[in-house]
């Protein structure tokens, strides 16, 4: 593992968190090139480390992932930057954005455009829910917890999130005793 | 109070979920639309669509609905409390990681909680479309939408976009 400047650290990730649209295949693959190839300041499995790493923690995988790699190689300094990087544009263009849009509220040709947003937004979830559906749900026993968080939520109104701590705590009476 | 409440809601429910951006939403929608109204459906989608357009996590989102909340303080410490639960929590796992991965309660309780966030999504996705898929036409965007990113590997952002300029010519 290279010794990097904390400011080189921030400014591939303020790079990475700029010019990465499109979802975490894409955003992988950018961090693979920047930091593997391209720098070689991790390795290979130290990428794929932090990307398991990123996945079995809550928050958002990317995001963790990064802070994994900024830790591995600045402890905790290098976990600050590196979610700062990450996030300082989508969070300026999301500010100017939420200015824009208080400003101009009763505007009806923002109106418009946001109904039109808004509906395919919609089908964006639902396009999440399909494609997040195929992997982890593969037998009856992760298709009740889905359709019981899903049933529990949309008919009952319960809390979603004592529906988590529940499933948490479901997944570990049922799974707690298997052998991997 | 009401900046404090915002920032512990964005802590807990980002200590709490696994699996991304898009499954904390059924949280965020449940603590900020229906429980404290402190935003309207439409406004969360909107919300949801900046996360989506702007480059970097879909978690930006955040900013934009702490700004519309309480201004710039608001959207500042909403990046604050979103992230700092990460930053706690990835740097004790990468210390321990192996102890951590192969710890049976992890591997247990997110095996529960992994497909029930997916029944979530699905059920706030309903309920948002109920409040906005109100006739034919915005049906027929949401179908559009659905199919496009589910069936092709076109951008989401380029959807958006798209349905955002349909919204202008056809509404």
């Amino acid at each position: 593992m290279k010794t990097v400047s904390l400011k080189n650290i921030f400014l591939v990730f303020l790079k990475i968190g700029t010019f990465s649209f499109g979802g975490v295949y894409s955003m992988l693959t950018f961090f693979e090139r920047e930091l593997v190839e391209k720098r070689k300041w991790i390795t290979h499995e130290e990428f794929i480390e932090s990307v398991a790493l990123g996945q079995m923690t809550p928050g958002p995988p990317i995001v963790n992932t990064g802070i994994c790699i900024g830790y591995k190689l600045k402890k905790i300094k290098g976990a600050l930057v590196t979610t700062v990087g990450q996030a300082f544009t989508g969070t300026v263009l999301a500010i100017l954005l939420a200015i824009f849009y208080t400003k101009s509220k009763d505007n009806p040709l923002l109106g418009s455009i946001m109904k039109g947003v808004g509906a395919a937004v919609v089908g964006l979830l639902l396009s999440i829910v399909y494609k997040m559906a195929r992997k982890p749900i593969k037998d009856y026993k992760t298709a009740l917890f889905a359709l019981s968080a899903f049933f529990a939520l949309a008919v009952f109104k319960l809390n979603p999130i004592g529906l988590i701590l529940a499933s948490g705590i479901l997944g570990l009476i049922v799974y707690g005793r298997e052998t991997r | 109070m009401i900046l404090l409440k915002f920032c512990w809601i964005q802590i807990v429910v980002n200590a709490l979920t696994i699996g991304g951006g898009f499954v904390m939403l059924p949280m965020l929608h449940q603590e900020f639309v229906e429980k404290y109204h402190w935003l309207t459906n439409q406004e969360f989608l909107d919300a949801i669509a900046m996360g989506q357009i702007t480059p970097g996590p879909l978690t930006v989102m955040n900013a934009f609905i702490g700004y519309k909340i309480y201004g710039l303080i608001g959207a500042v410490m909403a990046m604050v409390s979103t992230y700092l639960p990460c930053i706690v929590i990835v740097t004790l796992v990468a210390k321990y990681y192996y102890e951590y991965r192969e710890s049976v309660i992890v591997y247990s309780s997110f095996k529960g909680i992994k497909p029930a966030v997916i029944g979530l999504l699905a059920a706030v996705a309903i309920s948002l479309g109920k409040a906005s898929l109100v006739d034919p036409k915005t049906f027929g965007i949401a179908i559009i939408s659905f199919a496009v990113i589910a069936f092709t590997k076109i951008d989401p952002t380029f959807v958006i976009v798209g349905a955002g300029i349909a919204g202008a010519l056809f509404f």
